[in-house]
This record gives C-alpha cells, structure tokens and sequence, in this order.
C-alpha cells in the first residue's frame, strides 16, 4: 500500500474560545483557515460548517480555472490565483488533479471580438497567456465545433487563454482541510450558526447549535448564505442569491480537449477527466435559496451544446444539479473587515466566481485577519463602492433593478 | 438462437418474425419485440461489456437500464442501454470498454491489482513529481470514460416535443397507476398517464401468479389496461420514462417513438394540476464476493426475461432472495424448465406459506436464512457458495445462473426530485414519504404494499385525491376508499439485509464505477463517513446509471458502519434526469429563432449583403465585402444612403400622467418637449449610468411618440411602469417597435430624393433640424418623419407601418436611382456616427460609465427633485468625483493605422481601453472613442494603446475634442 | 425546481414569462437629508430573506403588468393566501 487510511481531518468537540471563527466550511472558509496557520501560526482556529465540508458552491461549481478577467483590479489575483494549484498540490500532498487544458471563449459577433481584445490585451499586458483566434484557430483548437454558419450565432472567433483549465473542486476542499486540520484547525461539520454577538461595536462571540464560541475575530464565508450570516450583525449586502445549475453527460473517452464557452449561448463546456461533459448554464433569475434544478435550463443546455458541437447530441445528460450564486451588481466580491464592527471580516458576494479565486484569496484574508490591515489587493473589494457609486467593471453591463436575465 | 418459449401468453415478443442485427460485424437475429439485451442474451451473449476500472466482465444483471453493464455502441452511438432500447432492424452493435474482445480483454488483468486503486487513490498519487502528472492525466483520461464518439456523429432521427396539460398526471402505468388514472377519469379529468416500458401492466404484466381465484395477474394487467383504452380521458404515454419532476406539478419525461410514431425521441414536459406517482419499486441488489459476474442477475431480470422475452435466463439457476418474488419466481421458472437446486432466503420468516408449499412440492431445497456468499467462476458463473447469515455454515453448488436480489427498494426518484419529504422507514427498509408537497400522491408498491388488491386501492384513493386537487368534490368516497385499504394486509416488512457474511475484497456496491463494499469503509475511515462525502470520494453512483445500482446499500452501508442501521439511514441526493437522456432529445425541434425586420427579404436579394446577428434581431452589417463600408459611407457624406433602422424601439405612452412617468425616466426636462420637434434625452439607472437614449415628442394632449435604442426596446415599458409602481399613476404605454418599420434616408442629397415621394414642404424652414412632421407619401403611405443626424448628414428618419416598409424601400430607391442612393449597413453607420462622435449604448458605455463620464452631463436637469428622476442622485454625487473613467475623442499619431476595438489604454498600469476606433476615410485619419481615466482625458493629453501581441510596442493617439466631423453641425442642419 | 406564478389579469403561468424585480423596499425615499449609505441601502442592498418575502414581478410575455406575490424562497412556492393585484 503506498497510504494508509488515516482520517484526513481529525473531529473535536467544540471549544468555548477560538482565536478566530471561520463560518463556512467550503473552499473560501478552508482556505483562510489554512493560510492562517500556515502563514501567520495562527492555530487556534475553528472552521464551522453547518452541513458537510464542500456542500455548497465548493462542492457544486463546474471547476474551471482562467485567469482572463475584465478588470485590472481582479486580473492579478486570479493569475496568482493560477499558480498557487501546482504549489498547493504539493503541500498539501493531495492532487488537486489540475488538468491544464486552456479555455476557448467563442465570440459571435464582431462587438464581442472587440470585448475579446480588451480582455486578451490586459491579460497580455499583466504578463498572462491569451490570445485571438479566428474561427478556424477555433476548430483546431476544438475539432468538433461547427464554424459554419447553421448555428444561430455562427462563431466568428475566439479568446484562448492557454493557463487556465479545470481541476478536482472537491479535491480542493478535502485537500485544504487536510492542511488546515495538519495544522492544528478545528473543521466542525454540522455546527450551525445562530447568531453572533457584538458588543461595543467588536465581535464577542458566535452562537452555535452547539454551544457559544468566545472569539475576537469571526470570517463571513458562507458563500450562499452569508446574507443570512451578515444580517446577523446587521450588515445588509447588495447580493442577489440565485441558483445557478450545471450538469454533466455520460462519461466517454476523451473527445473535448479544453474549455468552451460561449457568452451568446450563455452556456460553457468541458470535459472531465472521467470523462463527462460538463457545463453549465445561467441562473435562475430570481432568489431563491432551493438548489433545484430547473426544467428550463437543462433543455436549453442541450440545444446550445448541440448546436456548437452537433456530435454531442448524441450523448445523454445523466446527472443536473444546482448551487447558489450569491451575486453582486458588478460582478466583484465583497471583500472587508474591521468596518462598521471591530473583528468582523467578510468574503463574500462572489456569485459563481468564487472557486478560481478560492485559494488565493484565503492567502490574502488570512493577512488581513492576522494584521487587522487589508492587504493592497483586496482593497478594492471594499463593500463601501456600493454607496460611492464607484462599482467595478467586471461585466460591461449597467446595474438593473434586478438579477441578471 | 436459443428457443423462445413461445407457447407463454405473457409473451412481448412474435418468435415468428424474426430482425436481423449485427454484433461485432457478425450477423444474428433477434425477434420482434425483443430489446437489443434481450436479442443478445438469445444469441447465446453473455458478456455484455467491461467495467470502467478492472476490465471485469459483465453481463445482463437488469432489465430496468439501472447500471452500466449493458451499454453499447449502436449505429455509432455510445452508451446506448440495451436492455431499455427496442431492437431495429439492421442495428449495429458493438461492445464498449473492451480492450480485445468481451470474452478476453487485454486489460483483464487489472482486475489483480485492486488494491492498488483503493478509494480516492488517485488524489494521494501521481503528483510527485509534479512534472509528471500531466503524463498520468493523459493515461487517466484514456482510461476512463466508456463509449467513444466520433466527431462526426450525427443524431439523424427526428426528435420532437410536447407541452401537454392535464388535471392529472400519474407516473406509471402499473396496477397502481391504472387504477389512480381510471378513478380521476371516471370524474370527468383529463388524465395523463406515463408509462417508461412498451406496455402498461407494470407489476402483473409478465406474473401468472393468481390475482384473485382463476384470473391471473397478466390477465388482470390486460384487463387494466383494456380499461385505460377505453376511457377516453386518459392519455397514454408508453415508452415514456420520466426524467424530472419538480414542485408545483410539473413533469418531465421522453418518449421512444415505436414504429408507428413520427419521431424517434420526444421531449414531453406536463403541466399538471395534481401529481400520482405510482412508480413501483426496483430491486436492491444483494452484495457479496464476486456479486457482478455475468450469470448473476436480479429476480425481475430472470423472471421477465422468461416470461416476456420468452428466454430462460440458463439451465441451471440458484435463488438468493430478500423478498416473495423471488419465490414466485422460483416456482414459475421451475415450472418453465429451470433447474432450481435451491432457493436460499435472507429472511428467517414472514415469507407465503403458499409458495413455500409450492416449493416443496418442486422439490426445491428451501433454505430459510441463507444467502449467497460469493460466486465462482471468471468470465461466468460456474457455482455458488451459499451461507448462512451468520456466516458459520456454507455450501458450494454448481450452477450457471444465479438469481440474486437482497429485496426490494422503492422507485422513489420523483418522490425525492418533487422535494417530498423522504425517512427511512424501519418496518418497511423504505425511504418512505413521510411529508408530500401539495397535489403529489404517493401509491402502490412505492409504499410497500405487496397485497395485490391494496396495491390497486391504494392506486384508486390516490387518483381519487388527485381528482379532489382539481375540484372535484368527493368526501365520502375518499373516506370509503381509505377505508377500503385500511382492511387490506399493510406496507410488508422488508428484508435489511446489508450484505452477505464475510469481507471479500470484490462485492460491487456500485457496477459503474467498480465500487466495492471495502472502497467504501476505505472513504469512511478516511473521514469521508456522510453519504454525500462517501458518493463523491468513492465515486459510487456517479457512473452512468447513477444510483440505481447502490442508491438504496450506500445508505445503508453507511449506518452498518456507523453501526446503528435504524436511526442513521440517510438517502443520497437524487438527481435529474431520472434516465439518462439524449442532448438530441433535450434540444428537440430546434428551431431557429431571431427578428427579423419588414425589409429582410428585400436586403438579403441584394448581393453583398452580410447578415449578423445583433441580440435578438438580424441585420445587415455590410453590402459588399469591403468590411470598411468605403463606398457606403461615401455615398452618405457626398450622395446619399438610405439604412432599415426598423428595429429601433418606438413607443407611445398616453394619459394624465404620462409627462410625469416620462419625467421620472428621463433626465431631461420633459415638459419643454412640445409638437412639431423632438427632444433628445436620456435613461439612467440609479447609479446615474447611461442605459438608454432617443428622442421624444408630443404628439397631443398627454400623448407622447419616442423612440429608444433597439437593445432597450424590449424592457422599456417594463422600465417605465417599474419605476411608476408606487405611484398609481395613470397612463398607458404602447410597444409599437413592431408596429413601425423606419429607414434612415441620410446624406445631403436627402431631401431631393424624398421631395419626389411627396408634397410635404420639406425646406429646411419648413422641417427644420430636430423637427418631427407626419405626411402621407404618394397619397397612401402615412409616414412619421424626424429629421436627425446620428450619421452626421442631413437625414430623415422614416417611421412607417410595418406592412408599408417594403414599398417606402423601393419608392426610396426608385427616387434616389439619380443621385446614386446606396443601402448602407451597420458597420458604415457605426463609421458615420463615429466621426461624428455619438456614442452607441453598450460599444462607449459599460457599468461604470455615468452621462457625465460620457460628457453628456447637460442633458441632465438637475432641478427637478420633485420628479425623482432616476439616476438624479448619482448624478449630483458623481458630477465632480474624482478617479471615473471618461469618454474621450483621440487621433491615432499614424494616420493609417487605427487602433484595434479593445486595445487597452496603458502607462505602467491598464489605465482605460478603446471602444471603437476606424479609419475615416472622410477625414483621412485615424479617429477613435476612449474610456479612460480622468487624468488622460484632457484634451492633448497623449494615449499609449496596447494591443495583443504588441510586446513592448504600442501605438500612441492623441486626446481631441469631438466631434471629429463638421464639429458646428452645419450639414445636419442643411 | 419550476416556478410558477399566478399573474392577476393572466392567472397561474409559468415563472419563466415573468421578470423578477427585487424585494418590495418601498418607494424612493425622499431625497432630503438622505445619507449615502441609506440611500445605497435602498438602492442595492437587499435582504434575501430565508423565507417567505413580498417581491415584484413583472409579467413580460403577458400582459405587461407589474405586481407583487408573496413567495417562499426556500421552496419557491407561491403564497396564495392573498389575491396579486396589479398596478
């Protein structure tokens, strides 16, 4: 045997103090967990996750990994965000199974050529992989992809942007909790939070279902759900929380070499190492917190996918499922503490862009929770651009009165 | 062939009508009727397929497609499950995952080497060194995956869908189904009634056990399904399995088309306004050493493929059953011709004392408490070891088949999808409902009945609920009827069993995935101790069948390992589609959706048109293959052009309170529009960002005609009436954007060319710039006309009904034919309003970019708090707020050379980016729209651009004032 | 999941002919000494309440009415214990 079966994370009773309360028990919440003892020999640590490690968006996004953002602001820390997978698959000793196989984003008109550029040369400018390439670039690239003109938004082009690809989103967790419970982190699963206490405008303590947790710092990383955890303190947030669903076919040898997506099909693709086809569709335009999967979007993967790559009608959709997106107007995450209340952090508001930025940004809170100070790159996450009417540029679409649709 | 037992009344298939097929290139015959499984278990097929990881053989095990062990290529397609898809003549079959042939794989072998593979072994290798995981990966992905497609594939069968509705939908057609269909009948309800096999009967179709004195069970199907002919209300889909079920009663199913169907797949999806399901149950597989070894299969498996297909599943056959059918089963097939030796039950009691009499009388050895252990044999089952539950006492026989099923487990996957609240039931071994959402029923077998004559009350008091859902009034004969089955013998206790004795390294909990019960302790001790996390690090139930295989004994294994069964039975997320469908029939007809404007045919007759999609509609982009539209756009600036701008939104809002609305949307001053002329203004969202611009005039008292960009044109009334929704204001609003075609007729020749078509007094003191004039052209056409200059020129925009753009084209033409007129496209106009400096909503303005980021901060009147225009507030905050990004005008430093769209704008830092950029052939330069931030946007202030693929280069510009052409705006006022 | 959502002039139709529009938070609040940050709280943030929550819709492949409908959003059902009205 080349590993034994040793438990991955040990299990403890619930201490009455910790130095730090993460809420969220899923990739972000891992993370911060981690990097705090691993970086800043912080230990005394609980992590708080009211289902099963990775329930919620870690466990449910399709796994892709890009660095080709619109804005210079998150570009830096998806590209660091990048390189950190090879690095944490070794020490965390778990292969997080990065499969780096490059993303092909389709355009359909000549308008969303032009967008490319713009995303193609600040990634470029920034020192990060991408490029244009025409329609038959495309179907060399993907060599069954229809580049004539039947589809209903014939594909003119494309980005690719070789770094990125997908990787094992479970592994993720399983392996971040290894390393944070390596470390000393206490991961307590089914522990709900009821309420946290603030007194004097800093964090006291957290109730649980099991018992109160004396603690001076608490982390908002409940991804779905952390409206519910912010109005606990009162903080309202400009978040959306929709389902978002994907789904994957029956598995078949390899036939799909990267990442597709397509923003006019609103529909992107890959397959796995099992070899399913993966892909995902937009959200359910209205909050809800279900999870369910919709009739509609299912359907409507399928007549997208099988319009691009007609081969694929061929294979069958065996499993759909649905994850909650909390989204924010400008597509940018909420990131900040120690405003408004003493020892309050929150990370949040990623919608489904939370995964590929998992890691790193855990990096970088965990400085921020050690130090009380922000670290530069995460400074313009701050929630107060909302009343500054100051949003950030990752979509190109102006703010409506409701969600996406 | 193997023979048919074709004497059986319950025979779903004609022996004498043969169907050719292929398999393996080699030709063989089945029978019509047959499933493609069932056609090549009669040509002597045992060896279905191998298995993902081990390359172990497989055979038919079920018949229900609930795993992976009989998919198949056929006619090119992957993963067809042969046991659920009728046989067609000519079919070409072809096994998968098999390396060699199915009787002798070359990855056989692999088989040995299980314990290098535990649970999850692939996360703790092949990354040491990293350097070599990308090689591993490769390996790993040509190993997995199971069918192969060929990029050239194609689904060339006509795939269709449906959208019915009904008062009720009942989800199959078993006794249980039959009866709920035929009691919301009976009441005057449309019912539909789905059924996934070819016939309806479900659980006594293939039985000849008696229903009651001399009917048999399959008579009494027939009988059933007589009745369900007859009552006309009820739709029958057979061949349809559903595949999603979701509150508030919606279904969804598939359906094979038969023979006589126009299609070959069809998307149904049911709205319905009560829910039965009466779904049946499946079987539990029964876990021990070797318990996947072609040769063992499930009761149902063996007993139809005898009594429907006609096909003994072997000669010999040992029984290790959890449940009564698997005794019924016994007894019949002992009487078909099957050598029984014995019958080994995990139960210690409550089994029929009919049928063990009827053992007996076979002289079938009974053995009470006993089940089968391991299976010999390798690529076949050769003989059982069977022991006791304790695991003291055992037995080896030699056999070549062995019938084996640990009980039975609801069909409960539209139960769980429908987010019924599902428990374990400890009497039963169920996951039964214990809460159901309103208008979803529950039936049947699904509960654990098991007494024929319940199954079927049960059946009736749930269409008899359902019917209630829909109105109906029927108090008193629910109570009877519950009453009725109140009488009747109960849910039957099951058998919960959770394995055999003893802890071989190879008892499959899931086929697809080569799960094994030890993989599974493996991911528990790991800490992996929850269902969830247990599924998705041993990857049970995530091959191709999903859970039907282990979907009831991981559960159950997991609480054995937690050590206390009753209380920790927790089920597995179930997921949609319940069966596996094709993308092809998820798509369905496909059709082919997009606007199109009055004038599309007559533009695509011109040559050199090319057609783009924009949104929703479809437009002309350029008229000759020159992509930089010269000669359109000359014809503009020196003759003139003419351009369908149809899909412009045009509106009319009406009533007392239509300034005010118009005034909370716009940010101009509404009260200023008047007759005669139009206004230009402007919609912002509250953070005082652009959203929408046109112009606006007044066409009587309290009544308005404006217009908004084609992209706005479907949310507009939705804006308006949005942002009024407290107010109780009254006006109404009109979407005449389909109503109205509208050309653009644009250059300085204009007005002589439209001066032909009419009387009108067209002198620019007469119609003056911004003017808005209604006339009729050659006394017939009624026309809207507004004089602007988004292009630059003089212009007249041309609003015409919809049925008259066509004739207003040609007139246009005819009457332009002397001074040269040319159509011109999107991309000459984008070229024409660049040099002039407008801006396009969306191609200059993005989330960030506030009116007075785009220097149209004087269309805002700020003194109007009364209003509560939106965006007001943003726009006094952001009026003078520093760090925004601007739109600015630049010259490229090379004349001939102008920026690419989205070259981004850099010093050390991305600091804007260009929106759109051309060579203006008018202006012999290089001219350009920026978004920068404000410490570039003064004017002279020199841009450096990148562009992909420029290394250290860059390419420079110069920040100017717009417009770039006629700056006065005299030739807009000629 | 599926959506449906009973429209007053249309009746019960299927939740995807429909547009969602927020929470119901009131109208705009007066401007006059309105903070920046009470004014971003009606503007953009929002509550996303577990639960049952009144909320706009607006019914686009329909009539064009907007209206308000109680709906629960951890099941998406509608709360039908009082009729919609449109405005």
């Amino acid at each position: 045997m080349f590993f034994k079966y040793k438990r991955m994370w040990e299990t403890f009773p619930i201490r009455s103090s910790y130095d730090a309360v993460i809420i969220g028990g899923g990739l972000h919440g891992l993370a911060t967990a981690y990097f705090l003892a691993r970086d800043h020999g912080m230990t005394d640590i609980a992590v708080l996750e009211r289902k099963y490690i990775g329930f919620g968006g870690s466990g449910r996004n399709t796994a892709i990994v890009r660095a080709n953002q619109r804005t210079k602001e998150n570009l830096p820390l998806y590209a660091e965000g990048l390189k950190l997978w090879p690095r944490l698959t070794d020490e965390l000793d778990f292969n997080l199974m990065f499969f780096n196989c490059g993303n092909l984003n389709l355009a359909h008109s000549e308008a969303a050529l032009g967008a490319m550029r713009m995303l193609v040369a600040s990634a470029q400018f920034n020192g990060i992989k991408s490029e244009l390439v025409d329609a038959k670039q495309c179907k060399e690239l993907v060599p069954i992809l229809d580049i004539s003109d039947r589809p209903t938004y014939p594909v003119m082009g494309g980005m690719y942007h070789p770094p990125g690809g997908t990787i094992r989103h479970d592994a993720v967790v399983w392996g971040l909790a290894k390393g944070a419970s390596a470390q000393g982190v206490h991961i307590h699963q089914g522990a709900e939070v009821e309420g946290i206490t603030v007194t004097n405008g800093r964090v006291t303590s957290v109730e649980t279902n099991q018992g109160t947790i004396h603690t001076p710092r608490v982390l908002n990383a409940a991804g779905g759900y952390s409206t519910l955890v912010s109005a606990m303190v009162g903080i309202r947030l400009p978040i959306h929380v929709l389902t978002i669903q994907a789904m994957v076919t029956q598995p078949l040898k390899p036939i799909l070499h990267h990442v597709v997506s397509s923003g006019a099909y609103h529909c992107y693709a890959n397959q796995t190492l099992k070899g399913e086809i993966a892909t995902g569709a937009h959200m359910d335009p209205w909050p809800n917190y279900t999870t369910q999967t919709s009739a509609k979007y299912i359907k409507h993967q399928a007549e997208s996918l099988t319009e691009l790559m007609p081969c694929l009608a061929g294979v069958k959709f065996m499993r759909a499922w649905g994850g909650l997106a909390d989204m924010t107007p400008d597509m940018a995450p909420l990131i900040d503490g120690n405003d408004h209340i003493e020892g309050y952090y929150m990370d949040c508001g990623w919608g489904y862009f939370g995964f590929k930025s998992g890691a790193v940004t855990g990096k970088y809170l965990a400085a921020f929770m050690a130090t009380g100070n922000c670290p530069d790159i995460l400074k313009p996450f701050t929630l107060r651009r909302y009343e500054n009417h100051n949003l950030m540029g990752e979509i190109a679409s102006p703010v409506n009165y409701g969600p996406w649709d | 062939m193997q023979e048919r037992l074709a004497h059986l009344k319950t025979l779903r298939v004609d022996p004498e009508i043969p169907v050719p097929f292929i398999y393996r290139g080699k030709k063989y015959r089945g029978v019509t009727g047959d499933s493609i499984a069932s056609a090549l278990f009669a040509n002597g097929i045992r060896i279905f397929s191998r298995s993902l990881k081990y390359h172990r053989p497989r055979g038919l095990y079920s018949l229900n497609g609930e795993c992976g062990n009989c998919l198949m290529e056929v006619d090119g397609i992957p993963n067809v499950q042969a046991e659920t898809t009728p046989l067609k003549f000519g079919m070409n079959i072809r096994p998968q995952n098999v390396v060699g042939t199915p009787d002798h794989d070359l990855m056989a072998f692999v088989d040995r080497f299980d314990q290098l593979m535990p649970s999850g072994f692939y996360y703790h290798y092949f990354h040491r060194p990293y350097k070599l995981w990308p090689f591993f990966q490769n390996r790993l992905r040509n190993v997995a995956g199971l069918g192969r497609l060929r990029p050239t594939t194609r689904m060339t069968g006509n795939y269709d869908e449906l959208y019915p509705n009904a008062d009720v939908c009942v989800i199959g057609a078993g006794p249980a189904g039959i009866q709920a269909a035929l009691a919301a009948a009976a009441r005057g309800l449309r019912v539909i009634l789905l059924e996934a096999r070819p016939w309806a009967g479900g659980c006594f179709d293939y039985r000849s056990s008696a229903y009651d004195g001399n009917v048999s069970l399959f008579e009494r199907a027939q009988e059933l399904s007589r009745q369900v002919k007859q009552m006309g209300s009820i739709r029958l889909f057979r061949n349809t399995a559903v595949i999603g079920c979701y509150a508030n009663m919606l279904v969804t199913a598939f359906q094979k088309g038969s023979e006589s169907d126009p299609f070959d797949e069809r998307y149904v999806e049911i709205k319905a306004g009560s829910v039965v399901m009466a779904t049946g149950c499946i079987e539990r597989p029964l876990i021990f050493d070797h318990n996947d070894r072609p040769g063992i299969m499930q009761v149902n498996c063996a007993h139809r493929l005898a009594r429907t297909y006609g096909l003994l599943p072997g000669t010999s056959a040992v029984f290790s059953i959890g449940d009564d059918l698997g005794l019924e089963a016994a007894v019949d097939l002992s009487d078909l011709g099957l050598h029984v030796p014995v019958v080994a039950d995990a139960r210690f009691d409550g089994q029929d004392e009919f049928l063990l009499q009827e053992l007996d009388k076979r002289n079938i050895l009974f053995r009470r408490g006993w089940i089968a252990s391991k299976a010999n044999g390798n690529r076949q089952l050769e003989g059982v070891r069977l022991c006791t539950i304790d695991g003291m006492r055992f037995q080896d026989i030699s056999c070549d088949t062995l019938i084996a099923s640990a009980g039975l487990t609801p069909a409960a996957g539209p139960l769980f999808l429908c987010q019924a609240k599902m428990a374990y039931d400890v009497f039963t071994g169920f996951f039964l409902p214990e809460k159901l959402p309103s208008n979803v029923h529950a039936s049947g077998r699904l509960l654990a009945l098991t007494d024929h004559v319940a199954i079927e009350a049960s059946g009736r008091l749930a269409g008899l609920k359902a019917a209630k859902d829909c109105g109906v009034l029927l108090e008193g004969e629910i109570d009877r009827t519950a009453e009725e089955l109140g009488d009747l013998p109960g849910p039957a206790r099951g058998c919960k069993l959770v394995q055999a004795p003893g802890r071989g390294r190879k008892r499959f909990v899931c086929f697809d995935e080569d799960v094994t019960a030890k993989n599974i302790y493996q991911a528990c001790s790991m800490g992996f101790d929850q269902v969830e996390l247990a599924k998705r690090f041993s990857t049970a139930g995530l091959g191709p069948g999903q859970g039907g295989i282990p979907g009831h004994n991981l559960p159950m294994l997991l609480a054995q390992y937690h050590g206390d069964e009753r209380h920790d039975v927790l089920p597995s997320t179930v997921r949609p589609p319940l069966t596996p469908t094709y993308l092809a029939t998820y798509a369905g007809k496909r059709r082919r959706m997009i606007k199109q404007t009055p004038l599309r045919d007559t533009l695509a007759e011109r040559r050199g048109a090319v057609f783009r999609r924009a949104g929703a509609w479809e437009r002309v982009r350029y008229f000759s293959e020159d992509t930089t539209s010269r000669s359109e756009i000359e014809s503009v600036r020196n003759r003139v052009g003419v351009i369908d701008v149809s899909t412009l939104g045009k509106f009319r809002i009406f009533g007392p309170d239509a300034l005010k609305a118009l005034e909370r949307v716009y940010v101009g001053d509404m009260a200023s529009v008047c007759r005669g002329r139009v206004k230009y203004s402007a919609m912002c969202n509250h953070d005082g960002c652009l959203m929408d611009d046109g112009v606006i005039t007044r066409k009587g008292e309290n009544d308005y005609y404006f217009t908004t960009s084609t992209g706005r044109a479907a949310a507009t009334a939705e804006w308006i009436r949005y942002h009024t929704r407290h107010d109780g204001w009254d006006f109404s609003i009109v979407n005449l954007t389909d109503a109205f075609g509208a050309l653009n007729l644009a250059g300085p020749d204009a007005r002589k060319v439209l001066e032909k078509l009419t009387d009108q007094d067209l002198s620019t003191e007469s119609f003056p710039f911004i003017g808005y004039r209604e006339f009729m052209i050659h006394d017939a056409i009624p026309i809207r006309a507004i004089r602007l200059g988004f292009v630059g020129e003089l212009s007249y925009e041309l609003h015409v009904p919809s049925s008259y753009t066509r004739a207003l084209w040609d007139l246009i033409l005819a009457a332009g034919r002397p001074f040269d007129i040319q159509p011109f496209g999107l991309e000459a106009q984008n070229v024409l309003r660049l040099e002039k400096g407008h801006v396009i909503i969306g191609q200059e303005t993005e989330i960030r970019t506030t009116l007075h980021d785009l220097g149209l901060g004087f269309l805002w009147r700020r003194n109007k708090p009364g209003a509560k225009k939106i965006g007001s507030r943003a726009l006094k905050f952001t009026e003078h707020q520093a760090g925004r990004m601007k739109l600015v005008g630049f010259k490229m430093a090379d004349a001939a050379r102008p920026a690419r769209d989205g070259a981004v704008v850099v010093d050390d830092n991305i600091r804007g980016y260009v929106c759109t950029s051309r060579y203006s052939n008018t202006l012999k330069e290089s001219i350009g729209l920026a978004l920068v931030e404000s410490e570039l946007a003064e004017i002279g202030t020199r841009l450096a651009l990148f562009e992909d693929n420029m290394g250290d280069r860059r390419l420079y510009a110069r920040v100017v004032p717009t417009p770039f052409y006629d700056p006065e705006g005299k030739r807009v006022r000629m | 999941m599926s959506l449906f959502i009973t429209c007053p002039i249309c009746g019960k139709r299927n939740g995807y002919e429909f547009r969602f529009g927020g929470e119901e938070r009131g109208p705009v609040p007066e401007e006059e000494g309105l903070t920046h940050e009470a004014w971003s709280d009606y503007i953009h943030m929002r509550a996303n309440v577990g639960g049952i929550q009144e909320e706009w819709w607006y019914h686009r492949d329909g009539c064009g009415s907007w209206f308000k409908i109680r709906r629960n959003t951890l099941n998406n059902l509608e709360e039908t214990d009082k009729r919609n009205k449109a405005i």
